[in-house]
Protein backbone atom coordinates (compact mmCIF):
# COMPACT_ATOMS: atom_id res chain seq x y z
CA UNK A 1 0.00 0.00 0.00
CA UNK A 2 1.38 3.52 -0.73
CA UNK A 3 0.53 6.49 0.88
CA UNK A 4 0.82 10.64 -0.45
CA UNK A 5 2.18 12.77 1.62
CA UNK A 6 1.93 16.43 1.87
CA UNK A 7 5.51 17.70 1.73
CA UNK A 8 6.29 18.81 4.86
CA UNK A 9 7.97 21.87 5.62
CA UNK A 10 12.11 22.52 6.29
CA UNK A 11 14.30 25.58 6.20
CA UNK A 12 16.07 26.02 3.19
CA UNK A 13 19.92 25.16 5.06
CA UNK A 14 18.47 21.95 6.09
CA UNK A 15 16.72 20.90 2.87
CA UNK A 16 20.35 22.03 0.86
CA UNK A 17 21.97 19.48 3.25
CA UNK A 18 19.63 17.15 2.61
CA UNK A 19 20.40 17.67 -1.47
CA UNK A 20 23.92 17.08 -1.01
CA UNK A 21 23.21 13.91 1.55
CA UNK A 22 21.02 12.42 -1.30
CA UNK A 23 23.44 13.12 -3.93
CA UNK A 24 26.59 11.32 -1.37
CA UNK A 25 23.92 8.27 -1.32
CA UNK A 26 23.16 8.38 -5.06
CA UNK A 27 27.23 8.07 -5.33
CA UNK A 28 27.99 5.58 -2.76
CA UNK A 29 24.39 3.24 -4.43
CA UNK A 30 22.51 3.69 -1.60
CA UNK A 31 19.72 5.26 -3.17
CA UNK A 32 18.59 5.63 -7.35
CA UNK A 33 17.42 8.64 -8.92
CA UNK A 34 13.76 7.63 -8.35
CA UNK A 35 14.28 7.40 -4.91
CA UNK A 36 16.21 10.41 -4.28
CA UNK A 37 13.49 12.23 -6.13
CA UNK A 38 10.53 10.72 -3.87
CA UNK A 39 11.99 11.54 -0.73
CA UNK A 40 13.24 15.23 -1.83
CA UNK A 41 9.38 15.46 -3.04
CA UNK A 42 8.09 14.87 0.37
CA UNK A 43 10.01 17.97 1.86
CA UNK A 44 9.78 21.82 0.44
CA UNK A 45 11.67 24.96 1.81
CA UNK A 46 10.00 26.90 4.04
CA UNK A 47 11.02 29.81 6.38
CA UNK A 48 7.99 29.95 8.06
CA UNK A 49 9.10 26.91 9.88
CA UNK A 50 11.95 28.55 11.85
CA UNK A 51 9.90 31.45 12.54
CA UNK A 52 7.11 28.97 14.00
CA UNK A 53 9.69 27.03 15.84
CA UNK A 54 11.10 30.66 17.32
CA UNK A 55 7.93 31.33 18.47
CA UNK A 56 6.71 27.79 19.87
CA UNK A 57 9.94 28.47 22.02
CA UNK A 58 9.17 31.83 23.01
CA UNK A 59 5.88 31.41 24.15
CA UNK A 60 7.11 28.03 25.61
CA UNK A 61 9.50 30.02 27.58
CA UNK A 62 6.80 32.69 28.57
CA UNK A 63 4.57 30.24 29.67
CA UNK A 64 7.61 28.19 31.91
CA UNK A 65 8.82 31.07 33.79
CA UNK A 66 4.51 31.98 34.28
CA UNK A 67 4.62 29.12 35.79
CA UNK A 68 7.17 29.24 38.68
CA UNK A 69 5.99 32.91 39.05
CA UNK A 70 2.67 31.05 39.88
CA UNK A 71 4.50 28.94 42.34
CA UNK A 72 5.94 31.49 43.84
CA UNK A 73 3.19 33.30 44.32
CA UNK A 74 1.70 31.24 47.01
CA UNK A 75 -1.89 30.78 46.80
CA UNK A 76 -3.15 30.56 49.91
CA UNK A 77 -6.51 29.60 48.49
CA UNK A 78 -5.33 26.03 47.96
CA UNK A 79 -3.63 24.29 50.27
CA UNK A 80 -0.08 23.54 50.09
CA UNK A 81 -0.38 19.75 49.53
CA UNK A 82 -3.45 20.75 46.62
CA UNK A 83 -0.97 23.31 44.88
CA UNK A 84 1.83 20.40 44.75
CA UNK A 85 -0.51 17.93 43.04
CA UNK A 86 -2.32 20.82 40.63
CA UNK A 87 1.70 21.06 39.60
CA UNK A 88 2.90 17.32 39.40
CA UNK A 89 0.05 16.90 37.42
CA UNK A 90 0.63 19.09 35.10
CA UNK A 91 4.35 17.88 34.73
CA UNK A 92 3.29 14.43 34.17
CA UNK A 93 0.64 15.39 31.53
CA UNK A 94 3.36 17.77 29.54
CA UNK A 95 5.89 14.81 29.80
CA UNK A 96 3.66 12.32 28.63
CA UNK A 97 1.97 14.30 26.02
CA UNK A 98 5.07 15.90 24.61
CA UNK A 99 6.72 12.70 24.02
CA UNK A 100 3.27 11.06 22.59
CA UNK A 101 3.22 13.94 20.05
CA UNK A 102 6.62 13.47 19.11
CA UNK A 103 6.20 10.05 18.14
CA UNK A 104 2.65 10.04 16.58
CA UNK A 105 4.04 13.42 14.71
CA UNK A 106 0.49 14.30 14.63
CA UNK A 107 1.56 18.45 15.30
CA UNK A 108 4.77 20.11 13.80
CA UNK A 109 8.07 19.39 15.19
CA UNK A 110 8.10 22.83 16.69
CA UNK A 111 4.76 22.51 18.70
CA UNK A 112 6.03 18.97 20.57
CA UNK A 113 9.19 20.31 21.11
CA UNK A 114 7.69 23.49 22.89
CA UNK A 115 5.66 21.20 24.61
CA UNK A 116 9.01 19.08 25.58
CA UNK A 117 10.47 22.82 26.54
CA UNK A 118 7.28 23.63 28.71
CA UNK A 119 7.41 20.02 30.67
CA UNK A 120 10.93 20.40 31.61
CA UNK A 121 10.12 24.45 33.15
CA UNK A 122 7.05 22.22 34.52
CA UNK A 123 9.09 19.84 36.19
CA UNK A 124 11.15 22.52 38.02
CA UNK A 125 7.34 23.85 39.09
CA UNK A 126 7.45 20.73 40.89
CA UNK A 127 10.58 20.70 42.82
CA UNK A 128 9.71 24.38 43.79
CA UNK A 129 6.39 23.69 44.81
CA UNK A 130 7.34 20.60 46.33
CA UNK A 131 10.25 22.82 48.48
CA UNK A 132 7.94 25.36 49.31
CA UNK A 133 5.31 22.97 50.62
CA UNK A 134 7.76 21.53 52.86
CA UNK A 135 8.79 24.62 54.14
CA UNK A 136 12.73 23.75 52.57
CA UNK A 137 15.13 26.73 53.61
CA UNK A 138 15.16 29.50 51.30
CA UNK A 139 18.45 30.02 48.33
CA UNK A 140 19.01 26.78 48.36
CA UNK A 141 21.28 25.71 45.32
CA UNK A 142 20.38 22.13 45.60
CA UNK A 143 17.28 22.53 44.47
CA UNK A 144 18.28 24.40 41.09
CA UNK A 145 20.40 21.88 40.75
CA UNK A 146 18.07 18.97 41.27
CA UNK A 147 16.03 20.73 38.51
CA UNK A 148 19.15 20.57 35.81
CA UNK A 149 19.58 16.97 36.85
CA UNK A 150 15.88 15.85 36.01
CA UNK A 151 15.68 17.97 33.08
CA UNK A 152 18.98 16.38 31.51
CA UNK A 153 18.06 12.90 32.54
CA UNK A 154 14.62 13.75 30.32
CA UNK A 155 16.54 14.97 27.25
CA UNK A 156 19.50 12.34 27.05
CA UNK A 157 16.28 9.67 27.92
CA UNK A 158 14.47 10.62 24.27
CA UNK A 159 16.77 12.65 23.06
CA UNK A 160 15.08 15.74 23.09
CA UNK A 161 17.06 19.39 22.57
CA UNK A 162 14.70 21.57 24.53
CA UNK A 163 14.99 19.86 27.99
CA UNK A 164 18.61 19.69 27.11
CA UNK A 165 18.78 23.56 27.41
CA UNK A 166 17.05 23.96 30.12
CA UNK A 167 19.04 21.21 31.91
CA UNK A 168 22.00 22.93 30.73
CA UNK A 169 20.86 26.57 32.14
CA UNK A 170 20.04 25.08 35.44
CA UNK A 171 22.72 23.04 36.17
CA UNK A 172 25.26 25.75 35.24
CA UNK A 173 23.35 27.82 37.32
CA UNK A 174 23.80 25.73 39.88
CA UNK A 175 27.39 25.56 39.58
CA UNK A 176 28.06 29.10 39.51
CA UNK A 177 25.38 29.36 42.90
CA UNK A 178 27.37 27.01 44.36
CA UNK A 179 31.26 28.11 43.87
CA UNK A 180 30.40 31.65 44.29
CA UNK A 181 28.37 31.17 47.60
CA UNK A 182 31.91 29.91 48.96
CA UNK A 183 33.70 32.43 47.94
CA UNK A 184 32.51 35.70 46.33
CA UNK A 185 35.97 36.77 45.03
CA UNK A 186 36.37 37.68 40.96
CA UNK A 187 39.05 34.87 40.47
CA UNK A 188 36.15 32.24 42.10
CA UNK A 189 34.03 33.69 39.18
CA UNK A 190 36.29 33.35 36.37
CA UNK A 191 37.53 30.32 37.07
CA UNK A 192 34.56 28.41 37.50
CA UNK A 193 32.84 30.12 34.11
CA UNK A 194 36.46 29.12 32.65
CA UNK A 195 35.85 25.27 33.95
CA UNK A 196 32.80 24.75 32.99
CA UNK A 197 33.67 26.73 29.96
CA UNK A 198 36.18 23.38 29.13
CA UNK A 199 33.67 20.58 30.24
CA UNK A 200 31.33 22.01 28.31
CA UNK A 201 33.53 22.21 25.33
CA UNK A 202 35.02 18.83 25.98
CA UNK A 203 31.55 17.36 26.26
CA UNK A 204 30.50 18.85 22.89
CA UNK A 205 33.83 16.87 21.02
CA UNK A 206 32.46 13.47 23.01
CA UNK A 207 29.12 14.32 21.73
CA UNK A 208 30.24 15.13 18.08
CA UNK A 209 31.42 11.32 18.12
CA UNK A 210 28.40 9.55 19.65
CA UNK A 211 25.05 11.86 19.79
CA UNK A 212 26.03 14.56 17.47
CA UNK A 213 22.45 15.95 18.00
CA UNK A 214 23.46 17.32 21.48
CA UNK A 215 27.19 18.62 20.52
CA UNK A 216 25.89 22.28 19.01
CA UNK A 217 24.61 22.63 22.26
CA UNK A 218 26.96 22.25 24.08
CA UNK A 219 29.52 23.79 21.93
CA UNK A 220 27.51 27.21 22.19
CA UNK A 221 27.35 26.85 25.67
CA UNK A 222 31.16 26.28 26.14
CA UNK A 223 32.21 29.61 23.39
CA UNK A 224 29.75 31.88 25.40
CA UNK A 225 30.98 30.51 29.57
CA UNK A 226 34.69 30.72 27.45
CA UNK A 227 34.09 34.35 26.13
CA UNK A 228 32.17 35.29 29.64
CA UNK A 229 35.25 34.04 31.52
CA UNK A 230 37.90 36.41 29.89
CA UNK A 231 35.39 39.52 29.86
CA UNK A 232 35.17 38.77 33.52
CA UNK A 233 38.72 38.90 34.19
CA UNK A 234 39.65 41.83 31.62
CA UNK A 235 37.43 44.63 33.95
CA UNK A 236 39.36 46.87 36.00
CA UNK A 237 38.04 45.58 39.18
CA UNK A 238 38.42 41.46 38.62
CA UNK A 239 41.30 40.45 41.08
CA UNK A 240 41.82 37.54 43.30
CA UNK A 241 41.18 39.29 46.74
CA UNK A 242 39.14 37.01 48.88
CA UNK A 243 39.59 33.80 47.07
CA UNK A 244 39.28 30.65 48.84
CA UNK A 245 38.85 27.24 47.38
CA UNK A 246 36.34 25.03 47.92
CA UNK A 247 35.05 21.44 47.05
CA UNK A 248 32.89 22.37 43.68
CA UNK A 249 35.88 24.36 42.43
CA UNK A 250 38.39 21.87 42.71
CA UNK A 251 36.02 18.98 41.61
CA UNK A 252 35.14 21.18 38.64
CA UNK A 253 38.74 21.41 37.75
CA UNK A 254 38.83 17.93 38.04
CA UNK A 255 35.73 17.37 35.90
CA UNK A 256 37.14 19.53 33.58
CA UNK A 257 40.62 17.86 33.08
CA UNK A 258 38.86 14.37 32.95
CA UNK A 259 36.71 16.09 30.14
CA UNK A 260 39.61 17.66 28.40
CA UNK A 261 41.67 14.45 28.41
CA UNK A 262 38.74 12.05 27.45
CA UNK A 263 37.85 14.70 24.35
CA UNK A 264 41.37 15.51 23.01
CA UNK A 265 42.18 10.96 22.85
CA UNK A 266 38.83 10.29 21.62
CA UNK A 267 37.20 12.71 19.73
CA UNK A 268 38.65 13.53 15.44
CA UNK A 269 39.92 15.45 13.28
CA UNK A 270 39.60 19.38 14.01
CA UNK A 271 37.23 18.83 16.59
CA UNK A 272 40.11 17.79 19.19
CA UNK A 273 41.38 21.16 19.38
CA UNK A 274 37.93 22.91 20.58
CA UNK A 275 38.89 21.77 23.96
CA UNK A 276 42.27 22.62 24.07
CA UNK A 277 41.07 26.41 23.08
CA UNK A 278 38.74 26.69 25.76
CA UNK A 279 41.76 25.48 28.12
CA UNK A 280 44.28 28.25 26.28
CA UNK A 281 41.13 30.93 26.87
CA UNK A 282 40.73 29.40 30.54
CA UNK A 283 44.46 29.72 31.12
CA UNK A 284 44.92 33.41 29.94
CA UNK A 285 41.75 34.49 31.85
CA UNK A 286 43.22 33.15 35.22
CA UNK A 287 46.28 35.09 34.62
CA UNK A 288 45.11 38.16 33.62
CA UNK A 289 42.85 38.46 37.35
CA UNK A 290 46.22 36.94 38.99
CA UNK A 291 47.91 39.37 37.04
CA UNK A 292 46.02 42.37 39.33
CA UNK A 293 48.47 45.03 37.53
CA UNK A 294 45.40 47.94 37.14
CA UNK A 295 45.39 50.40 39.65
CA UNK A 296 44.94 53.74 39.03
CA UNK A 297 45.76 55.92 41.72
CA UNK A 298 47.08 59.33 42.03
CA UNK A 299 49.88 58.32 39.18
CA UNK A 300 47.50 57.57 36.25
CA UNK A 301 48.08 54.64 34.24
CA UNK A 302 51.31 52.51 34.69
CA UNK A 303 52.88 50.76 31.73
CA UNK A 304 51.64 47.26 33.20
CA UNK A 305 48.42 48.80 33.32
CA UNK A 306 48.49 49.26 29.61
CA UNK A 307 50.05 45.62 29.38
CA UNK A 308 47.54 44.01 31.13
CA UNK A 309 44.54 45.87 28.81
CA UNK A 310 47.07 44.86 25.91
CA UNK A 311 46.49 41.54 26.57
CA UNK A 312 43.41 41.48 27.70
CA UNK A 313 42.18 42.75 24.04
CA UNK A 314 44.76 40.61 22.37
CA UNK A 315 43.31 37.37 23.93
CA UNK A 316 39.44 38.76 23.71
CA UNK A 317 40.00 39.32 20.16
CA UNK A 318 41.78 35.75 19.50
CA UNK A 319 39.01 34.09 21.24
CA UNK A 320 36.82 35.55 19.00
CA UNK A 321 38.30 34.89 15.70
CA UNK A 322 38.34 31.60 17.19
CA UNK A 323 34.88 31.11 17.70
CA UNK A 324 33.65 32.86 14.27
CA UNK A 325 36.00 30.36 13.21
CA UNK A 326 33.81 27.77 14.41
CA UNK A 327 30.98 29.23 13.42
CA UNK A 328 31.84 29.32 9.92
CA UNK A 329 33.52 26.10 9.77
CA UNK A 330 30.16 24.39 11.50
CA UNK A 331 27.96 26.24 9.58
CA UNK A 332 26.64 27.82 12.60
CA UNK A 333 24.83 31.15 12.65
CA UNK A 334 24.65 31.23 16.16
CA UNK A 335 28.23 31.07 17.13
CA UNK A 336 29.08 33.57 14.50
CA UNK A 337 26.74 35.79 16.01
CA UNK A 338 28.08 35.38 19.63
CA UNK A 339 31.62 36.29 18.86
CA UNK A 340 30.53 39.38 17.04
CA UNK A 341 28.58 40.43 19.69
CA UNK A 342 30.51 39.20 22.31
CA UNK A 343 33.54 41.35 20.71
CA UNK A 344 31.32 44.52 20.40
CA UNK A 345 30.27 44.78 23.71
CA UNK A 346 34.29 43.70 24.42
CA UNK A 347 35.28 46.37 22.78
CA UNK A 348 33.07 49.06 23.89
CA UNK A 349 33.72 48.02 27.91
CA UNK A 350 37.28 48.28 27.39
CA UNK A 351 37.32 51.37 24.74
CA UNK A 352 35.48 53.02 27.68
CA UNK A 353 37.14 52.00 30.74
CA UNK A 354 41.05 53.00 28.68
CA UNK A 355 40.37 55.70 26.69
CA UNK A 356 38.15 58.05 28.83
CA UNK A 357 40.50 57.95 31.36
CA UNK A 358 42.90 59.97 28.60
CA UNK A 359 40.57 61.50 25.52
CA UNK A 360 37.13 62.95 26.78
CA UNK A 361 34.34 64.17 24.50
CA UNK A 362 34.02 64.63 20.71
CA UNK A 363 37.66 62.84 20.22
CA UNK A 364 36.82 60.33 22.91
CA UNK A 365 34.08 58.88 20.10
CA UNK A 366 36.57 59.54 16.93
CA UNK A 367 38.90 57.22 19.03
CA UNK A 368 35.90 54.55 19.44
CA UNK A 369 34.93 54.87 15.99
CA UNK A 370 38.60 54.12 14.48
CA UNK A 371 38.85 51.27 17.45
CA UNK A 372 35.83 49.88 16.11
CA UNK A 373 36.65 50.05 12.50
CA UNK A 374 40.02 48.64 12.68
CA UNK A 375 38.78 45.86 14.88
CA UNK A 376 36.25 44.75 12.64
CA UNK A 377 38.80 44.80 10.17
CA UNK A 378 41.29 42.86 11.53
CA UNK A 379 38.61 39.96 13.29
CA UNK A 380 37.04 39.34 9.83
CA UNK A 381 40.19 38.82 7.81
CA UNK A 382 41.28 36.60 10.87
CA UNK A 383 38.23 35.13 10.88
CA UNK A 384 37.88 33.86 7.21
CA UNK A 385 41.61 33.03 7.02
CA UNK A 386 41.31 31.05 10.27
CA UNK A 387 38.27 28.93 8.96
CA UNK A 388 40.22 28.64 5.34
CA UNK A 389 43.06 26.79 7.06
CA UNK A 390 40.85 24.84 9.44
CA UNK A 391 39.11 23.21 6.45
CA UNK A 392 41.87 22.56 4.50
CA UNK A 393 43.50 20.93 8.04
CA UNK A 394 40.29 18.77 8.54
CA UNK B 1 8.92 4.57 24.48
CA UNK B 2 6.86 4.41 27.23
CA UNK B 3 9.47 2.77 29.41
CA UNK B 4 11.77 5.85 28.37
CA UNK B 5 8.96 8.30 29.80
CA UNK B 6 8.59 6.24 33.16
CA UNK B 7 12.08 6.34 34.10
CA UNK B 8 11.91 10.14 32.81
CA UNK B 9 9.24 10.07 35.38
CA UNK B 10 11.02 8.27 37.94
CA UNK B 11 14.00 9.87 38.09
CA UNK B 12 12.27 13.31 38.30
CA UNK B 13 10.24 12.06 40.88
CA UNK B 14 13.64 10.81 42.56
CA UNK B 15 14.99 14.69 41.98
CA UNK B 16 12.21 15.89 44.10
CA UNK B 17 11.97 13.26 46.69
CA UNK B 18 15.98 14.38 47.16
CA UNK B 19 15.56 17.93 46.74
CA UNK B 20 12.94 17.91 50.09
CA UNK B 21 14.25 14.26 52.11
CA UNK B 22 15.11 16.20 55.35
CA UNK B 23 12.08 17.83 55.56
CA UNK B 24 9.72 15.03 53.96
CA UNK B 25 11.37 12.28 56.84
CA UNK B 26 11.05 14.66 59.65
CA UNK B 27 7.34 15.35 58.83
CA UNK B 28 6.75 11.56 58.63
CA UNK B 29 8.79 10.65 61.48
CA UNK B 30 9.42 13.14 63.76
CA UNK B 31 8.30 14.27 67.10
CA UNK B 32 7.26 17.80 67.29
CA UNK B 33 9.18 20.27 69.76
CA UNK B 34 7.94 23.93 69.92
CA UNK B 35 10.92 26.73 69.91
CA UNK B 36 10.94 30.77 70.19
CA UNK B 37 11.73 32.47 67.07
CA UNK B 38 12.45 36.26 65.53
CA UNK B 39 11.26 37.24 62.26
CA UNK B 40 13.52 38.42 59.51
CA UNK B 41 11.82 39.13 55.79
CA UNK B 42 12.68 38.62 52.30
CA UNK B 43 11.78 36.89 48.98
CA UNK B 44 13.33 34.04 46.96
CA UNK B 45 12.77 34.63 43.00
CA UNK B 46 11.53 30.68 42.66
CA UNK B 47 9.45 30.30 45.40
CA UNK B 48 8.21 33.79 46.39
CA UNK B 49 7.46 35.68 49.73
CA UNK B 50 9.08 34.05 53.41
CA UNK B 51 9.80 35.12 56.82
CA UNK B 52 13.50 34.15 57.75
CA UNK B 53 13.63 32.71 61.45
CA UNK B 54 16.07 33.61 63.45
CA UNK B 55 16.45 30.73 66.79
CA UNK B 56 18.16 32.82 69.83
CA UNK B 57 21.03 30.39 70.73
CA UNK B 58 21.29 28.12 67.42
CA UNK B 59 24.91 29.65 65.98
CA UNK B 60 28.11 28.57 64.96
CA UNK B 61 30.66 26.51 67.19
CA UNK B 62 33.45 28.64 68.09
CA UNK B 63 35.77 26.43 67.31
CA UNK B 64 37.53 28.00 64.39
CA UNK B 65 35.99 25.35 61.92
CA UNK B 66 33.00 25.06 59.82
CA UNK B 67 30.54 22.14 58.40
CA UNK B 68 28.47 20.01 60.25
CA UNK B 69 27.03 20.97 63.61
CA UNK B 70 25.04 19.04 65.73
CA UNK B 71 22.56 21.13 68.56
CA UNK B 72 20.89 19.68 71.26
CA UNK B 73 17.49 20.83 72.52
CA UNK B 74 16.54 21.50 75.99
CA UNK B 75 13.17 21.38 77.64
CA UNK B 76 12.06 24.69 79.20
CA UNK B 77 8.75 25.12 80.75
CA UNK B 78 6.81 24.56 77.61
CA UNK B 79 8.99 25.50 74.64
CA UNK B 80 12.59 23.74 74.22
CA UNK B 81 15.47 25.72 73.39
CA UNK B 82 18.87 25.04 71.74
CA UNK B 83 21.48 23.31 74.03
CA UNK B 84 25.00 21.85 73.99
CA UNK B 85 26.43 22.28 70.33
CA UNK B 86 29.05 19.73 68.80
CA UNK B 87 30.63 18.64 65.83
CA UNK B 88 29.97 15.02 66.71
CA UNK B 89 26.49 13.36 66.32
CA UNK B 90 24.78 12.94 70.08
CA UNK B 91 24.31 9.98 71.39
CA UNK B 92 20.59 10.55 71.84
CA UNK B 93 17.84 13.06 71.03
CA UNK B 94 16.14 15.46 70.25
CA UNK B 95 18.99 17.33 68.57
CA UNK B 96 19.02 19.08 64.91
CA UNK B 97 21.59 18.59 62.55
CA UNK B 98 22.92 21.71 60.97
CA UNK B 99 25.80 23.28 58.93
CA UNK B 100 27.81 26.14 59.47
CA UNK B 101 29.67 26.49 56.33
CA UNK B 102 27.82 29.87 55.36
CA UNK B 103 27.06 33.03 57.28
CA UNK B 104 24.04 31.70 58.58
CA UNK B 105 23.50 28.69 60.59
CA UNK B 106 21.31 26.02 58.61
CA UNK B 107 19.46 23.44 60.31
CA UNK B 108 16.26 23.38 57.23
CA UNK B 109 13.91 25.21 59.75
CA UNK B 110 14.92 29.08 58.53
CA UNK B 111 12.28 30.00 56.55
CA UNK B 112 8.48 30.20 56.50
CA UNK B 113 6.71 30.38 53.19
CA UNK B 114 3.89 32.42 53.18
CA UNK B 115 1.90 34.42 50.74
CA UNK B 116 3.30 38.25 49.90
CA UNK B 117 0.53 40.16 51.91
CA UNK B 118 0.54 37.44 54.74
CA UNK B 119 4.15 37.55 54.78
CA UNK B 120 4.46 41.68 55.79
CA UNK B 121 1.44 40.81 58.32
CA UNK B 122 3.01 37.97 59.64
CA UNK B 123 6.46 40.33 60.19
CA UNK B 124 4.97 42.85 61.90
CA UNK B 125 3.05 40.75 64.61
CA UNK B 126 6.28 38.86 65.18
CA UNK B 127 8.37 41.57 65.42
CA UNK B 128 5.59 42.81 68.81
CA UNK B 129 5.60 39.83 70.29
CA UNK B 130 7.58 36.91 68.85
CA UNK B 131 6.84 33.58 67.65
CA UNK B 132 6.76 29.93 68.36
CA UNK B 133 7.80 27.46 65.80
CA UNK B 134 6.54 24.22 65.69
CA UNK B 135 9.07 21.78 64.58
CA UNK B 136 9.54 18.03 63.64
CA UNK B 137 12.47 16.39 64.15
CA UNK B 138 13.43 12.80 63.13
CA UNK B 139 15.96 10.73 65.27
CA UNK B 140 19.01 12.14 62.84
CA UNK B 141 18.03 15.71 63.40
CA UNK B 142 16.70 16.48 60.06
CA UNK B 143 13.99 18.82 60.79
CA UNK B 144 10.97 20.86 59.45
CA UNK B 145 8.62 23.36 60.76
CA UNK B 146 5.36 22.93 60.51
CA UNK B 147 3.46 25.81 61.81
CA UNK B 148 4.52 29.26 63.25
CA UNK B 149 2.63 31.08 65.89
CA UNK B 150 2.26 34.31 67.64
CA UNK B 151 3.36 34.16 71.48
Amino acid sequence: MSTTLDPRPVTPARLAWLRTQLDSWETDGLLDDAQAAAILDSYHPSRRFGLTGLLFSIGAIFLGFGLIWLVAVNYEHLSPSVRFGIVAGLWLALLVGGEALHVRRSVPAAASGAIRLLAAFAFGAVVFQAAQSLQVPAYEPALVGLWGLGALAHAYAVGAIMPLAVGIAASLGWYLWVVLWDSTSSLSGVLSLAVAAVVATSLAALHERWLPRFADAWREVGALLALAAMFWAALPFAGPGGFAWSFWLVAGLALAAGSAVAAVLLSRGTTRLEPLVAVGAGVVSVALVLWEAVGTGDGGATFADWAQVSLAVAGYAVLAVAVAALGTLRDSWRLTALSTGALVVFTTVQSFAVFAQIIQGAWLFVVLGLVFVTTGYVFDRARRRLARNLTEVS
Amino acid sequence: MRKRIALVAVVQLACVLVAVAPQLSARAAGDEYRLAVAPIDPIDPFRGAYVTLDYPGIEGADDGRSGELYVSLVRDGDLWRPGPISRTRPDSGPYLACDDTYWQVRCGIESWFVPQDEAARLERKLWESGAVATVKVDGRGNAAIVALDPR
